[in-house]
């Protein structure tokens, strides 16, 4: 009989398990739906087709199936753990903002960038991290619309926390909670809607951002700043860096 | 004309549904959630209702239950056209068909726009078109 330690290592990390891949897969529908959908209202007469609006919905399901490949291979430590560096909180918050941007637009939901106070670097895999927000921003981009009455803003941000460090996405939903994610995190792979107060939808960037910060020994965390709720990761401070 | 009640959680596939079915003729009240369909339902009388039934917070389900409870409401020709596999609803298939009143079940990957605009035209009386 296998120990619990053994039992452990057998078992695989969170990012690995069919569950996240059904979750993906699920959610890869909605842009490929929007696209033939699209495609389809071109071809008939009087309808008109967006091929930007085409473009920058293949562009974001492509960002996220990247992002799930990057889960999986730094839980398989493919991408070498041992590259975290000096991560500036805005610049990757700046660089999430500008990848989201387009499908924010698309969506019609306006998003600001706030950094709360002066923060020096943290270590981080840069790459995993902005991944982490880009398919969180999706993730809300996505279901912020189909809200009742939503404001469409989301808010990239920075915070203090006791831990150290939040980095992530607010805005004005709070079914945003603890409780939600908990939930979700049990459903996800298994029910259609995990995260149902939240998103019409699998929820795969909120699991997708969960995995890599997971495979990062990091945390997705939910998080409440300025009257907005919001998920995000939580970055621990470093004493040595922060003197720089 | 055809008062279409569509409701339709992610906004781009609903600009797609609300563009194909204006282009048809139609008049379009697209609504994103369960509780805005109830209010659109009772603003815009409509001849027909498509709908999805996984949306945000309150199920299309939910509404489904509101929505034939009142008896003006009750012999509107209503298509679920959904993520959801007909196979995943298979159990409840006689409750949603016969005691929640669901016309037609349509599968949205598997659903052109054309067969929408189709099942649409089938299904509403010829006096409203």
């Amino acid at each position: 009989m296998a120990t619990a330690r053994e039992v452990r290592e057998i078992v695989p990390p969170p990012v690995l398990t069919q569950h996240l891949l059904l979750s993906v897969v699920e959610q890869m529908k909605l842009p490929l739906m929007s696209i033939a959908r699209r495609a389809e209202l071109g071809a008939m007469p009087g309808g008109q087709v967006d091929l930007g609006e085409i473009r920058v919905t293949a562009d974001a399901a492509v960002q996220l199936l990247d992002n799930y490949i990057l889960g999986v291979q730094l839980a398989n430590q493919e991408v070498n753990l041992m590259q975290t560096e000096p991560v500036a909180i805005s610049s990757v918050l700046h660089s999430a903002g500008q990848r989201l941007q387009p499908i924010a637009k698309a969506y019609g939901v306006r998003l600001d960038m706030h950094i709360d106070g002066k923060y020096g670097p943290v270590m981080a895999h840069r790459r995993g991290l902005e991944a982490a927000l880009v398919s969180l921003g999706y993730a809300l981009v996505e279901a912020l619309p189909a809200q009742d009455a939503p404001q469409l803003k989301l808010q990239l941000s920075a915070h203090r926390c006791r831990y150290g460090i939040v980095a992530g996405i607010y805005c004005d939903t709070e079914q945003i909670t603890t409780e939600a994610l908990r939930i979700g995190r049990q459903l996800y792979g298994r029910a259609r809607q995990p995260v149902s107060g939240v998103s019409h939808t699998s929820g795969a960037g909120i699991f997708v951002a969960d995995a890599i910060l997971h495979a990062m020994q990091s945390q997705l965390t939910t998080s409440r700043y300025h009257r907005l709720y919001g998920l995000g990761a939580i970055l621990p401070l470093n004493p040595q860096l922060q003197l720089v | 004309m055809t008062h279409i009640l569509l409701i339709e959680p992610d906004l781009l596939l609903a600009r797609s549904y609300y563009d194909a079915l204006k282009t048809a003729g139609h008049v379009v009240t697209a609504v994103p959630s369960a509780q805005a369909a109830v209010l659109a339902a009772d603003e815009s009388k409509p001849d027909i209702v498509i709908m999805e039934v996984q949306l945000v917070g309150h199920s299309g389900i939910e509404f489904l239950y509101e929505f034939r409870s009142y008896a003006d409401w009750q012999q509107v020709p209503l298509i679920i056209h959904t993520v959801v596999p007909p196979n995943e609803f298979a159990g409840a298939r006689d409750l949603l068909m016969r005691e929640m009143g669901v016309t037609l079940y349509l599968y949205k990957p598997q659903t052109s726009l054309k067969k929408l605009l189709r099942s649409v035209a089938e299904l509403v009386p010829l006096d409203i078109r």
